[in-house]
């Protein structure tokens, strides 16, 4: 098995391979390997919003137009992008990609206290929508992302990925 | 101030191959001057997003200009996007805000009555900002002055964020909320994407 964590290099050539043309990510420290491979990547254009709820309707605008993007949002900013992905993801049934990052569950799974709030919700946030889930915790995992692709584009809804423990390079 | 009604059909009669995204109560009144399956009614897709909405649609279709009709308040349920705006909107993008000061669509409730829109696209960075660094900030008082201009607006090189006072003497249609994922679908077909 993998060492904890995706390698943000390889992430970026999964990404190439399923064709995504656009990023939208604000950085977190749990990503931020993640965020600099994409800044630094010259096939997909990242875009920095100021929050998440800007990042899921400018993913919807974008697909709209015939445009791929991934949403790379953390766990805490989907919680504050919850209309913006009701209306703009789960409602009109855009398949939106995405990418959460799951903060605290390295915290947690270890059994450190207290337990963080964010680790809690999330998965339960993403089935209350009704959104598919994988986790993507090694290079191991890596496949997800194709799986979680492939569903958003047969089901015509939300699908995501989780990651657990960040990024290495 | 100017009555939404003219300013839309000022539009309407201008309007070639453009996107329209509405959202609030431009949403009710547009559709009385336009029917095209290149207008785009954001009502319910996400409070405050409907010039983000916009923006992706501008960077997908470059080919032709996309116009936002936004709303004051919900200029303020976003306004990090300013900042975004300033940052990433591409030459084609025109966002008028139609500035009434109340929400008119949930009973006219007063905004906070000092803050300056031009101001805030300013202070994000929006004049002379945008992907291509030609963003224009505008603030527009009168029908005459809107006519004038909106020739300029849809022609040259933007991106643009035009504050329009407006009022609203006409009584306004009934909400319709309805088929989400057929609307998006519909200005997907217009726009040939598969």
């Amino acid at each position: 098995m993998s060492e904890k964590g995706a390698s943000a290099q390889k992430t970026v050539r999964k990404l190439h391979e399923l064709g995504f043309t656009h990023a939208l990510m604000i950085p977190d420290s749990e990503s931020r390997l993640l965020y600099e491979a994409l800044e630094n990547d010259p096939e997909i254009d990242l875009i920095t919003p100021c929050r998440e709820g800007e990042s899921v309707a400018i993913a919807a605008g974008l697909w709209t137009g015939g445009l791929k993007p991934l949403l790379v949002i953390q766990n805490t900013g989907l919680m504050e992008a919850g209309d913006s992905l009701r209306g703009c993801g789960v409602g009109p049934r855009v398949p939106l990609r995405m990418m959460v990052g799951w903060r605290g569950y390295g915290g947690a799974t270890a059994g450190k206290l207290p337990i963080d709030s964010a680790y809690t919700f999330t998965e339960p946030l993403l089935q209350a929508w009704r959104i598919p889930t994988w986790r993507l915790m090694s290079d191991d995992d890596l496949g997800t992302l194709e799986l979680m692709d492939h569903t958003a584009a047969e089901t015509s809804y939300p699908a995501a990925v989780i990651t657990g423990y960040g990024f290495k390079p | 101030m100017i009555e939404r009604m003219e300013l839309f059909r000022a539009v309407a009669e201008r309007r070639t191959n453009e996107i329209v995204v509405m959202t609030m109560t431009a949403t009710l009144q547009w559709p009385l001057v336009s029917d095209s399956e290149l207008d785009f009614d954001f009502l319910a897709f996400g409070m405050g997003h409907a010039a983000d909405f916009g923006l992706g649609l501008a960077i997908a279709r470059p080919e032709r200009k996309t116009i936002v009709w936004k709303g004051d308040g919900g200029m303020l349920m976003s306004l990090g996007s300013l900042v975004t705006l300033a940052r990433y909107a591409p030459e084609n993008l025109v966002v008028f805000l139609l500035e009434n000061r109340s929400y008119e669509m949930v009973g006219g409730q007063e905004l906070p009555p000092r803050a300056d829109f031009v101001e805030l696209a300013r202070a994000s960075g929006f004049a002379g900002g945008g992907a291509a660094g030609n963003g224009k900030v505008e603030r527009i008082d009168s029908l005459e002055a809107f006519q004038d201009t909106l020739p300029r607006i849809l022609t040259e090189a933007g991106p643009h964020f035009i504050v329009l006072p407006v009022t609203n003497r006409e009584k306004l249609p009934p909400v319709n909320h309805s088929d989400h994922a057929g609307r998006i679908r519909t200005l997907r077909k217009a726009l040939k994407v598969s």
